[in-house]
């Protein structure tokens, strides 16, 4: 028997793994894949409670599929932004654009 | 369940002006009027929009339990509106110059508005997640939208990697929040967390989660570190946008959240808040001392105001929430004229250095006093609009038993008033060959005044006037702002 504190507990490796991409990588492309990471923890939990607490109420599983539908908008718009970034400088790394500071 | 669409009629108008706009734009050579129909169809729907929210201000009413149209709406779609048409009208002369894609400016800061509203409105935590992304995703845009200046995109690709992760946090805080009060309504949320046992730890680390999401939306210290880059980078109405409508947003769903739903657990959340309320005032104001550039002090001083907001968070109850919306007002109004003034000021001068305004007390007299009056608003100046609500809140804290934090607020406010009064001896002491007044002999060369654009000067004297009207008869807003929270305890 799967019990809920295994869903919880994915998600919550997922979620920690995605928190760490975000600080240690470079580039803006894999920190968004990392984002995607920690949106996926999120919709397990989602759909993890929906089904534990309730299952013919299914507001989570509605939660989840609104939360994959926005998160693939932002990859589009945040895509977007760093290729303008990638034209401007050769390059989509975080650290190289620094010339904002304090 | 009562699905009356009648009741989202002034979110409607409004999207509809956004899509009405960026049509417009596309078919700009057939209707012959060029880009000069843009700014007015925008400031005609955020009209329609506010007349048509202010109308259902003496409303109760909700939709299909998500969306709640009462007072406590009503107060912020009037402000969102006012915000949109001071900048649009306030930032014409700005946009023409400097934004190519006009268009989709005026469309963006339309669907950001109605992000914004639905954030006032939500009762259900997916509606306010939807309009939390609206209101952000727009602004992604707008920020990186100055195709010209390189600072812009750098300025959009910071706020968008820091906000993907920001709302990640949150929206993990609200699964969490989710699986322990086992509904999305806030009403439900409410009823089950007042004898949650078995999901403690969960809930505890799900509030703080939320608390980090929206702090980000916010800017508290320490998830400020977009703020100053993204008003730095971002085109001058933009950055308008981002410290008023933005910022207003996110404290109507803090006060929606934490008066409704978290209440039943005050206990969990409170020492987190006054922590972020107090290093938020603290590193905002002391890095404000060392800028250079007249944005960048803006953010830093917006942060400021942010920590002193959120003391009324801490001791939520109606008198506060009410202090803090009457707080929101007099701090829009100010805020604003302050920008107004600066994107005046850029449309002649093209310099947003602090430096760069030397003299202007000589050269353009009205342009300096309203700037100088804005700023001393904000530090909290007597007979200005800053002094009456900023006291109006800090009393509301003080009464509510956070003496210390109290304290401490209006001692930054006094380290404030140095690098606000830093911009005004550049105005009014420095003169315009750049020697200082003690010294100065009797300048060689007298400088040339300048005006401001006719729809500059009509949005910069209504701003000033706002600022003396709410800081000596502030009666009409504070019932306002009173109605707003007694309906927001209701709900």
């Amino acid at each position: 028997m799967i019990s809920l504190t295994h869903y919880l507990v994915l998600s919550g490796v997922l979620f920690a793994l995605g928190f760490y991409g975000v600080l240690v990588r470079r580039s803006a492309i894999l920190i968004l894949i990392a984002v995607e990471l920690m949106l996926a923890a999120v919709s397990i939990n989602f759909v993890a409670f929906a089904s534990y607490l309730d299952a013919k109420l299914f507001t989570g599983v509605i939660f989840a599929i609104f939360v994959i539908t926005i998160a693939a908008a932002e990859v589009g718009l945040a895509l977007g932004i760093v290729l303008r970034i990638y034209r401007e400088r050769s390059t989509a790394n975080v650290d190289e654009a620094s010339t904002l500071k304090w | 369940m009562n699905l009356d669409y009648s009741l989202l009629v002034p979110e409607f108008l409004l999207a509809l002006a956004g899509v009405v706009v960026l049509l417009a734009d596309t078919f700009r050579g057939e209707l012959k009027s060029g880009r000069q129909l843009l700014p007015w169809l925008t400031v005609f729907g955020a009209a329609l929009y506010g007349a048509t929210g202010a109308a259902a201000g003496s409303m109760t009413s909700e939709f299909a339990g998500i969306f709640a149209v009462d007072a406590f709406t009503a107060f912020f779609r009037v402000l969102f509106a006012v915000t949109l048409v001071v900048v649009v009208v306030g930032s014409h002369e700005y946009v023409s110059k400097n934004i190519r894609h006009q268009g989709e400016f005026y469309t963006m800061l339309l669907f950001a508005t109605v992000g914004a509203s639905f954030m006032a409105g939500a009762r259900e935590l997916l509606t306010a997640y939807v309009g939390i992304e609206l209101l952000s995703f727009s602004l992604y845009v707008a920020v990186s939208l100055a195709k010209s200046d390189s600072r812009s995109g750098e300025a959009g690709l910071k706020y968008v990697l820091l906000g993907g992760l920001a709302s990640a946090t949150l929206l993990y805080g609200l699964s969490l929040v989710y699986g322990a009060g086992g509904s999305t309504s806030y009403v439900e949320i409410a009823k089950n967390l007042e004898h949650v046992e078995g999901l403690r730890m969960p809930l505890v680390l799900g509030l703080v989660m939320v608390i980090a999401g929206v702090g980000f939306k916010a800017s508290a210290v320490p998830f400020h570190m977009w703020t100053p880059d993204a008003y730095e980078g971002a085109p001058l109405p933009v950055t308008a946008i981002l410290s008023a409508t933005s910022k207003a947003a996110a404290f109507a769903l803090i006060l929606r959240l934490f008066s409704g739903p978290f209440l039943p657990v005050i206990g969990e959340w409170r020492t987190t808040i006054a922590i972020l309320s107090l290093s938020t005032m603290v590193v905002g104001n002391l890095i404000a001392l060392q800028q250079t550039n007249i944005k960048r002090l803006l953010a830093y001083s917006s942060i400021a105001q942010v920590g002193y907001m959120l003391m009324a968070v801490v001791t939520m109850s109606d008198v506060s929430a009410s202090a803090l919306l009457l707080h929101m007002g007099g701090y829009l109004v100010t805020n604003l004229a302050v920008f107004m003034g600066v994107i005046a000021f850029y449309n002649h001068s093209n310099t947003e250095e602090i430096s760069g305004l030397h003299g202007l007390a000589e050269t353009n007299p009205f342009l300096a006093m309203v700037l100088a009056a804005g700023l001393l608003s904000l530090s909290g100046m007597p007979l200005l609009a800053g002094f009456t609500t900023k006291f109006i809140l800090f009393q509301a804290a003080a009464s509510g038993g956070y003496l210390w934090l109290v304290t401490l607020a209006v001692i930054m406010s006094t380290i404030s008033l140095f690098y606000y009064l830093k911009v005004i001896r550049q105005m009014y002491v420095v003169l315009p060959d750049g020697s200082q007044l003690p010294y100065a002999t009797e300048p060689s060369v007298r400088q040339e005044r300048w005006s401001m654009s006719p729809s500059s000067t009509l949005v910069v004297s209504v701003l000033f006037l706002g600022i003396v009207v709410v800081g000596l008869y502030v009666a009409p807003l504070a019932v306002a702002a009173d109605n707003a929270a007694r309906a927001l305890f209701k709900a």
